[in-house]
């Protein structure tokens, strides 16, 4: 019922999508993918793409209960996304090829969300 | 019909076309709108902060998601919009989270029930201005190969350096080598025993962890065996207990979380283990990896207004300036080179160093196992400074920011255990005082003023500091440590004592450098300019008290407090009655005295108070009698004195065991003879030095056709040395000679005293002498007593004990052998010379009574006090009548 809760117990394994920032476990990446990168980042079932892809060190915990009104995610960027958990911070950088795929191929400006992007 | 398009429609189908993989959320308008046009509004919800448990924020954060998500839907769905956490062991932020919403009755309702989370205490709203602040991230920084880190977990390892090997390519991941914490099995032997709850020990477990050393293949081979697997990837790489060695380094894959990446600070000594370790020996110190661990932490550098910095990073960079001003992180500099010369800009301290020259005299000052090493900077290169040591004549290399300009002036300032301005013994008879500190020796000031140079080995003992020595300077006063004094005559020069020893003090002065201001001279040539604390210093004249050790010894007596290494004051411990003041009437014990004062403590009021001594009537604890604690004192004295002769005190008086000793008077005179040379009697040794000229009565003395004036006169004076006087009386001297004296004085203890007495003498002398007795004033009435039958009589009386028949039989002939015939013949005037300060008082205070106790007393006291460190009065005693006497007479002669 309420998919996005994760007991304390299971909370270890938590990993945060390096695009999107969404906080899932891994178990739940592999399964479903990330809801909001799918389309390209493939996470499905790849276990190499989510150790790719997602990472384990993140801070920053939202929980976003209402993506369109909310000035958090407009901040973070995360309008549009669906509703569930994310980080401010995700640590770690998307492999080089990802990158440069969602950018020519998708149109998508990454934005790198390990903080070294905040000044603009 | 495509031609017939325009470019621009053209553009647009093909967008359609092709662009549709982009995702319809999130991404759909790939522009990415810049920061600033997100900055929050008035139309945006708020946001609150809640607090909730520290630790807990993440829980409190999904729990709200399952509540949002279960009520979703339903007609009472949670009104908030967000919320979120910026919690972390070392964040600002933790202990709240922060909820967006419309109202704060919203979160009220969302919150309501959640665990850990409590938004019935105060919510605080977030100002607009400050809401993106809330979600600032900064950038860890990045990992680079070869980087310093500390280990966190396990704990085993917590805070130990390891050096990145690598990273991989997320940058969650590194690979990092340490020194491993190995015991090979050793203590696991014991911990595999089953322990009381038949459960096996976790590993882990506390304990003193193994130290750092670098694996030993061979160790591990012999405790366990099986674990130990070579290793493919190189020549010294093994495989032990699941771990990866790689020539001793313990190398294993770490989480970044588990690695402290900030404020690494590694020393060059935890470096230098890591460079050590090289196979073929070189030292492959990455001192460029070291320095980009240690920018990082580059808040630990300190520059100080005056230091030379140069800049190395930045739009500044290559600027060199001196530091004016520090302020936080900003550094103002006076450029003092290239374009910008005079110029004063502000820098932040990061793209800062220290810049140094070759030949710059520099001190190390922090950051390395080199601290305080004073060198000689050889070669630079970038921030490594190599320096060539003072002490050690070896080159250390050092970042810059380690060093520091040295004072040339000061250099190390000690030596070992020495240092400048230490007190040090040389030999059993030199001590000296370290002017100079070298590399490797030290050069000394002895107490004879010559310096010495030194090694450290040649000192035999280094003197502590004696808080409580006191010496008397020229005018008696007592001096101290820290005192001022000026040298009497000579150069004159002034300066702050810093050590006594014996009768010689080193001085400091300022106004000098010459060896570092110390210099030395003696305790007696030295005029009090300012005594520390304002001590109250005997305004006329010496105080014997203070400075005649035989005066402080006291006796075994009753009443006497305890014998303290100075100062102790007969006063003291003593039963008084306040004659004047406020206090007046009033009983108490003297709990401390000065020259003048005593502090009392009031039997009436439990308090202590300070009196003028002279406002003070001693009474006998007992019987409440009034009582002279001088002529008291003076009574144990003789006993105390070890004055064999006088026994232990006034009871003893008694037992005439003495007699015999002062009958000796002529063996005794030997004796003295040869306490002679140690003669101390501060009359004496004045004579001796010639410093005596001090009493002019002294001079006189020996030569006025009447001597016993000149010597009375003295008495009464102030000068106690006066009493020296009276050996230049020394017309006694032959008196006492002549008389055979001490035949004479024993006929006259036998006898009826005064005539024996002014027969011995020859009466007629005596005669005169009483009165001028009596004219000298301190001693008057009393002295005529003294020389007189009465004096006798009250001897008895005043010690109670002796039977006047013992007084005279025995133990007076005894006394008064020595003593009488001195004090009326030859020696008495030895013995008032130093005595007299003493009994003076005693006399003058009591009248009469003491008198003969006093006379007894004193002289061997004042002999005893001759005798600075012998024992026995007699030998002090001795030698002066002869000396002073002999020499006198041929002068008089």
């Amino acid at each position: 019922m309420s998919e996005n809760f994760v007991a304390p117990g299971q909370q270890r394994y938590l990993r945060a999508c390096m695009v999107c920032s969404i906080v899932m476990t891994s178990s739940r990446f592999r399964e479903e993918g990330c809801p909001n990168c799918e389309e390209f980042l493939h996470l499905q079932g790849s276990a190499d793409q989510i150790d790719s892809c997602t990472s384990q060190v993140f801070e920053g915990l939202i929980s976003l209960a209402n993506p369109s009104r909310s000035w958090v995610a407009k901040w973070q960027r995360l309008d549009g996304y669906v509703r569930g958990v994310y980080a401010t911070k995700v640590s770690g950088q998307l492999p080089e090829e990802v990158k440069t795929a969602i950018q020519d191929e998708y149109r998508i400006q990454y934005i790198p969300r390990d903080g070294s992007a905040t000044e603009d | 019909m495509e031609a017939s398009l325009d470019a621009e429609k053209q553009a647009e189908i093909l967008r359609e076309r092709y662009g549709k993989r982009a995702p319809a959320r999130g991404f759909g308008d790939s522009v990415v709108v810049p920061k600033r046009l997100l900055l929050p509004s008035v139309e945006d919800p708020s946001i609150w902060a809640v607090r909730c448990k520290e630790g807990k924020e993440r829980e409190v954060v999904f729990s709200i998601i399952r509540r949002v998500e279960e009520r979703l839907g339903t007609k009472n769905e949670v009104p908030i919009i967000s919320a979120f956490e910026r919690g972390g062991v070392n964040s600002v932020m933790k202990g709240y989270i922060y909820v967006e919403a419309q109202r704060q009755n919203d979160i009220m309702i969302a919150l309501d029930g959640i665990l850990n989370v409590y938004p019935r205490t105060k919510m605080i709203l977030v100002e607009i201005k400050d809401m993106p602040d809330l979600l600032r991230v900064t950038k860890t920084p990045n990992l680079e190969p070869g980087a310093w880190v500390r280990i966190r977990k396990p704990a085993k390892y917590a805070g130990d350096l390891a050096q990145i090997l690598d990273v991989t390519e997320n940058g969650l991941e590194a690979r990092v080598r340490y020194i491993p914490r190995l015991d090979y099995g050793v203590r696991d032997d014991a911990l595999a025993a089953l322990d009381a709850n038949g459960k096996r020990k976790r590993p882990g477990a506390p304990g003193p962890r193994p130290p750092q050393r670098l694996f030993s293949e061979v160790e591990a081979r012999k405790r366990q065996p099986r674990f130990v697997t070579a290793s493919n990837a190189g020549p010294n790489c093994w495989n032990y207990m699941g771990d990866e060695f790689d020539n001793g380094f313990l190398v294993k894959d770490i989480k970044i979380q588990a690695l402290e990446v900030k404020d690494v600070n590694p020393t060059l000594e935890e470096v230098t283990k890591f460079a050590s370790g090289a196979e073929d020996g070189t030292e492959n110190l990455d001192l460029k990896a070291l320095a980009a661990s240690l920018k990082d932490s580059n808040t630990n550098v300190a520059y100080v207004p005056g230091d030379i910095i140069e800049v190395y990073h930045g739009e500044q960079r290559g600027v060199v300036g001196k530091a004016t001003n520090v302020q936080g992180d900003i550094v103002t500099l006076q450029v003092t080179e290239g374009d910008l010369k005079g110029q004063t800009i502000e820098v932040p301290n990061k793209g800062l160093r220290k810049r140094f020259r070759a030949g710059d005299h520099v001190k190390v000052i922090g950051g390395s196992r080199f601290r305080d090493e004073v060198g000689m900077v050889v070669k630079i290169v970038d921030d490594r400074v190599t320096l060539l040591t003072d002490q050690t004549n070896t080159e250390i290399t050092v970042f810059s920011k380690d060093l520091r300009e040295a004072d040339d002036i000061g250099g190390q300032g000690s030596l070992g255990q020495y240092s400048l301005l230490d007190l040090v013994q040389l030999d059993p008879t030199t001590v000296g005082c370290i002017v100079k500190v070298d590399r490797e020796s030290l050069v000394v000031l002895e107490q004879h003023g010559e310096t010495k140079q030194i090694m450290p080995s040649q000192i035999t003992n280094l003197l502590p500091k004696r808080k409580t020595a006191v010496a008397a300077d020229r005018n008696g006063s007592e001096i101290r440590l820290d005192d001022v004094v000026r040298e009497y005559g000579g150069q004159q020069r002034q300066g702050k004592i810093i050590h006594i020893h014996r009768s010689f003090i080193f001085l400091h002065t300022n106004t000098t450098n010459e060896n570092a201001g110390v210099f030395v001279t003696r305790a007696s040539s030295v005029n009090t300019i300012a005594a520390k604390g304002g001590r109250i210093n005997a305004a006329g004249g010496p105080d014997l008290d203070s400075m005649n050790p035989a005066l402080k010894r006291n006796p075994a007596g009753n009443n006497a407090p305890p014998p303290k290494s100075f100062g102790p004051d007969r006063a003291i411990n003593q039963t008084v009655t306040i004659k004047k003041g406020g206090y007046k009437g009033l009983l108490g014990i003297v709990k401390d005295t000065t020259d003048t004062h005593a502090r009392v403590e009031l039997h009436t009021k439990g308090k202590i108070i300070t009196v003028a001594k002279a406002d003070l009537a001693f009474k006998d604890k007992v019987t409440g009698r009034p009582i002279d604690i001088t002529s008291r004192g003076r009574g144990g004295y003789g006993g105390g004195g070890g004055r064999g002769g006088f026994g232990g005190g006034g009871g003893d008086w008694a037992g005439g065991s003495r007699t015999p000793s002062a009958g000796g008077g002529s063996e005794r005179t030997p004796a003295w003879g040869s306490s002679k040379a140690t003669a101390r009697t501060p009359a004496w040794s004045r004579n001796e030095n010639t410093a005596g000229s001090r009493t002019p009565a002294w001079g006189d003395g020996s030569r006025t056709v009447n001597p016993y004036d000149g010597s009375r006169t003295s008495y009464g004076g102030a000068t106690s040395y006066g009493g020296a006087t009276s050996y230049g009386g020394g017309s006694r001297t032959p008196a006492w000679q002549s008389g055979a004296m001490t035949p004479a004085p024993d006929g006259f203890g036998h006898g009826s005293k005064t005539p024996a007495y002014g027969g011995s003498s020859g009466g007629d002398a005596w005669r005169a002498k009483t009165p001028a007795y009596g004219g000298s004033g301190g001693i008057s009435a009393p002295t005529p007593g003294a020389s007189g039958a009465d004096s006798w009589g009250y001897t008895p009386a005043a010690y109670d004990a002796p039977t006047p028949g013992a007084g005279l039989g025995a133990p007076t002939p005894a006394a008064l052998n020595a003593p009488t015939p001195g004090a009326y013949s030859a020696p008495t005037p030895m013995v008032s010379a130093p005595t007299p300060g003493a009994w003076q008082g005693g006399w003058g205070n009591d009248g009469g009574a003491p008198t003969p106790a006093a006379q007894v007393a004193p002289t061997p006291a004042a002999s005893g006090g001759g005798v600075y460190y012998g024992a026995p009065t007699p030998a002090a005693y001795g030698p002066e009548t002869p000396a002073a006497s002999g020499p006198r007479y041929t002068d008089d002669d």
